[in-house]
This record gives structure tokens, C-alpha cells and sequence, in this order.
């Protein structure tokens, strides 16, 4: 028996990913199915074609290229047999299955007044694996911390795709809600966090109840628009913390100033390279001007691990020792 | 005197496989009536749990493996197993699709309904459009199937009306003649 994410797969493929070496399986990113193209795995920021033997090559010629046949059943499984149930997440471009994993997805659009209303003839899929580390936050944790109000500082974690923006705010959840400071003069309490999970990525629900260790403190709203989550999660679930996933929309940026002023604690994330990069963006410009985030936490990843870098409200760097996470635990 | 018994012995087991013979071409007759009795009424619930199928997709976003359980098990024989056996085939660890799992049900199940291969057939060219697609195309599909059982139902109880009686006499009077001839 494979992971969870394995149980998706029509069941050749399933035997091709079982075939890859211990060295390589555990470290999978990304399973990308292209139809009529090469099959093609990532692991930490390397892609490998695989052939029909299950070998690793990055001679395309020589790899399992998936057919109509397969994306069929891939998208059949990936769906739960019932794509009608997913209209809202074809609109958006991708479905999350159980355990958190994402997968992305890639076809033809259907437009209706403009805006995209269904997705057909989907022919490419990216299996984006979730991964659950504790204690990735370590490093990051102790600085942000707000000695004054016995809580966090309001953070804005910036990083491009794939980086573990999911998996850190993941561990900063369970850790903020079970009071694991990792300061000797942080001593009070866990507090009570609100996780909007508007892809059900960071807490990787099914039906409603979260797949992954996000603290013994934490609510989830699972599937919820942010703007929207954030101002319920307010009013109905008391949170000293907010937690959310990659705010960009401008009505994310409302929410989000609403939230900072009714004096919860708002950690987001956003794709983005630098600090810098935000000013160019309008919705993110506006909070970001202002001195809302007292705190701007950067990911980079490289093969040798992740590296952070801090930033305050007035974009002075932080000074920060022990930059970087290597490796420990790891939990699939 | 022994004679005499010997053929009054004989006669007995003549007159003791008529008998047989007559009961079980009378009783061959009935179930062949009964099946063409009982084909428009199975029709008739597979419609019914086609439009029931309609609902959960349309209003209820069931996903279909629950939707055909809650359906099936609402149901009665013989459309009772063969949704639930669709759903079991869905939720099983083969990684069959929606397609191959109510395929395969039918395939399995169909002996043992009053349904004839004309029925199995909507059925089969239904699997392969269900859960692929979008409600409003889900709706259009699952329509065109019961616009189909419909035809066959009508077309089931002309034959109903038209053979149910005669098989059932049919099935005395072959009786009856095989006696005939051979007594």
C-alpha cells in the first residue's frame, strides 16, 4: 500500500510511480500527466521523465507517454467518479483530494459572458503532493513574536509557487495553537487560531474534519472564499489568529484590513519573489503601504533546503541567524 | 395375480409422470408469463430510479457513488443491487470508472431481472456519459435513457398483453400434448 495521494491513479500508473526507487518516492513533488506527452515527476526542484518500465530518464523519446484512456480515468477517479460535483473547482482550475493534495488541471475553457464557466477536454493534470513537516516554523517562529500582547505580529509570508508557503503556514497553525514558542520568555499560552481554507490545503479536510495536525486550538472553514471566510470566521469563532492562504484578490485586501483593525492577528501568504514585488501589485500595494504586516517573512528554496528572510513594516531587513531548514522529520 | 399387480404398478408410474410432466410444463408456462408481466413493472422502477439519479445530480450535488446507494437501498429488487453493486464497484480499490463499475453490474445482474438485452443496452450506452460531465449535460444524457426505457416499456407491455395468457395456457396444453403422445 502507497500513500493516500497513489489511490487517485488508474491502476497502471499506479504501478509505474510504485516502481520508482526508495531514493526518489518519498522526495515526490509534482506528478505531471500530460496526454500523448512523456510522464513527468518533480522532486525538490528536479523533473525526471518516467518510462513505460518505470525507470527515470530525461530523454523524453524514451518515456511512458499517458494516453486518452488514462486521462480519462484519472480525471473519472480524481472526481470521485461524479465530475457534475465539481463545476465550481473546474472553474478554478483545480481540485483538491482528500489529504490536502492539489491537483491542477488543464483543458479547454468554455466561456460565458466573458468569464470562464466550465473546463472540458481535460487533457493535463498536476498532482501537487502535500506534505506535513513539523517543526519547519521553528526557525521563523521566535521572531515573530509579540512579547507586548502575548501574541503574534501580524505576517505576511511571500514566496513563488511550490516553495512550502502551505507547509509553513501548516506548522505555524498547529504551533501558534498549541503555544510552542520556541522563545524562553514566550510563556503564555496556545491561542486560538482560524485557518481559512478556501482549497482545503492547509488543513486538508474531509468532510469538515482536518487531515492534518493543525493544533489542538484550531477552527477550519474549509472551502470558504477568503473575504468571505474572514469576516465569519470573526464574528462566529472569536480567533486571535487568522491564518490564510495566498491573498491577491482586492477584496482579500478588504477582508484582511477589516480583520487587522477588529484586533485579530492575520498571517497570509501571497506569491511573490521580494518585498519589493508588492508595491507593483494594486491589491496587495494598498495593505502593504499602509505598514499593516509588521513583519515580511521570504521563502526561497534551493536543493540544499529552505532559506528565510525577515523583513519589519518599514522593509528594513531583520537580521536572522540560522536562515535556513535542512531536512528532519518528514510526514507523507 | 402377480401379473395383474406388476401392471397396475406400471400404469401407476405412468399416471405418476404425466402428472410431472403436465406440472412442470404448466409451471414452465407461468414463469414465462410471469416474466413478461414482470418486465414493464422493472422498467417502469428503472425509470423512477433514473429520475431519482436526476435529482441527486441536479439539486443535491450527491457524488455518484452515494447518490446510487442511497438510491439503491431505497429501492427494490432487482434495481436494489444493481445500483448498489454499481456503488460498491465505484468505492472499490480496483480503480474502475463510473463507466466499468455500472457495466459490470449489469453484466453480472441483468440474468437475474425480467429485463431483456434491449434495456441493458440504454443502461451500457449511460455509463459512459455518467459523472463525466456537467449537470446540464448529465441531465440531457440521463433524459435520453429514460425517453429510451420508455419506449421499451411501452414495447414491454404490448408483448405483456399479448403473450402473458397464451403462455400460460401454452404451458398446460404442451403439457398435455407431450402426455398424449407418449402414454
Amino acid at each position: 500500500m502507497g500513500p493516500s495521494w497513489l489511490d487517485v491513479f488508474p491502476d497502471n500508473l499506479q504501478s509505474l510511480l510504485l516502481k520508482l526507487p526508495p531514493s526518489i518516492f518519498p522526495q515526490l513533488e509534482e506528478i505531471r500527466i500530460r496526454e500523448g506527452r512523456p510522464l513527468e515527476i518533480n522532486t525538490g526542484g528536479r523533473y525526471y521523465f518516467l518510462t513505460p518500465a518505470g525507470e527515470v530518464t530525461r530523454n523524453p523519446q524514451a518515456a511512458y507517454k499517458p494516453e486518452k484512456q488514462d486521462s480519462n480515468r484519472l480525471l473519472d477517479l480524481i472526481t470521485n467518479h461524479s465530475l457534475y460535483t465539481m463545476e465550481e473547482e473546474l472553474r478554478k482550475g483545480f481540485i483538491t483530494i482528500a489529504g490536502g493534495h492539489r491537483i491542477g488541471l488543464a483543458g479547454r475553457t468554455l466561456l460565458s459572458g466573458g468569464k470562464v464557466e466550465h473546463l472540458r477536454d481535460i487533457s493535463g493534470f498536476n498532482v501537487r503532493i502535500a506534505r506535513e513537516i513539523k517543526g519547519i516554523a521553528d526557525p521563523i517562529l521566535p521572531k515573530l513574536l509579540d512579547f507586548k500582547h502575548r501574541t503574534v505580529h501580524h505576517t505576511l509570508i511571500l514566496s513563488p509557487p511550490q516553495h512550502g508557503k502551505t507547509t509553513l503556514i501548516r506548522d505555524l497553525a498547529r504551533q501558534i495553537s498549541s503555544g510552542t514558542w520556541g522563545h524562553p520568555a514566550a510563556v503564555w499560552p496556545g491561542r486560538k487560531v482560524g485557518v481559512i481554507d478556501e482549497r482545503s490545503e492547509i488543513a486538508g479536510s474531509k468532510r469538515g474534519v482536518p487531515g492534518f495536525d493543525v493544533g489542538p486550538r484550531t477552527d477550519v472553514l474549509d472551502g470558504c472564499p477568503k473575504a468571505e471566510g474572514m469576516m465569519m470566521m470573526i464574528r462566529s469563532m472569536s480567533p486571535d489568529v487568522l491564518i490564510v492562504d495566498e491573498i491577491g484578490r482586492p477584496e482579500d485586501a478588504e477582508a484582511l484590513a477589516e480583520a487587522l483593525h477588529a484586533g485579530v492577528r492575520v498571517i497570509a501568504t501571497a506569491h511573490g519573489s521580494s518585498v519589493d514585488d508588492l508595491s507593483s501589485r494594486p491589491a496587495l500595494a494598498k495593505l502593504t503601504d499602509t505598514f499593516f504586516f509588521q513583519m515580511y517573512v521570504v521563502l526561497s528554496r534551493s536543493e540544499k533546503g529552505l532559506a528565510f528572510k525577515l523583513w519589519d513594516s518599514k522593509r528594513r531587513g531583520v537580521p536572522f541567524a540560522g536562515a535556513a531548514w535542512k531536512g528532519g522529520e518528514e510526514h507523507g | 395375480m402377480r401379473e395383474r399387480h406388476g401392471r397396475a404398478g406400471k400404469s401407476m408410474v405412468k399416471m405418476f409422470g404425466a402428472a410431472l410432466v403436465l406440472l412442470a410444463a404448466t409451471l414452465a408456462g407461468w414463469l414465462q408469463a410471469r416474466q413478461f408481466a414482470a418486465r414493464p413493472n422493472q422498467i417502469r422502477r428503472l425509470i423512477l430510479a433514473l429520475k431519482r439519479l436526476e435529482t441527486e445530480i441536479m439539486y443535491g450535488f450527491t457524488p455518484l457513488p452515494d447518490a446510487m446507494r442511497r438510491i439503491g437501498e431505497q429501492a427494490q429488487e432487482p434495481i436494489k443491487s444493481l445500483f448498489i453493486r454499481t456503488a460498491d464497484n465505484m468505492d472499490s480499490k480496483q480503480q474502475w470508472t463510473a463507466q466499468q463499475s455500472l457495466e459490470h453490474a449489469a453484466m453480472k445482474l441483468w440474468g437475474n431481472t425480467a429485463m431483456k438485452g434491449s434495456e441493458q443496452e440504454v443502461i451500457r450506452q449511460l455509463s459512459y456519459t455518467l459523472g463525466t460531465s456537467d449537470r446540464q449535460d448529465q441531465l440531457g444524457h440521463l433524459a435520453t435513457a429514460v425517453r429510451q426505457l420508455e419506449s421499451e416499456e411501452s414495447a414491454a407491455r404490448e408483448d405483456q398483453a399479448r403473450y402473458e395468457k397464451m403462455y400460460r395456457s401454452l404451458g398446460l396444453l404442451c403439457g398435455a400434448f407431450i402426455v398424449i403422445l407418449f402414454y
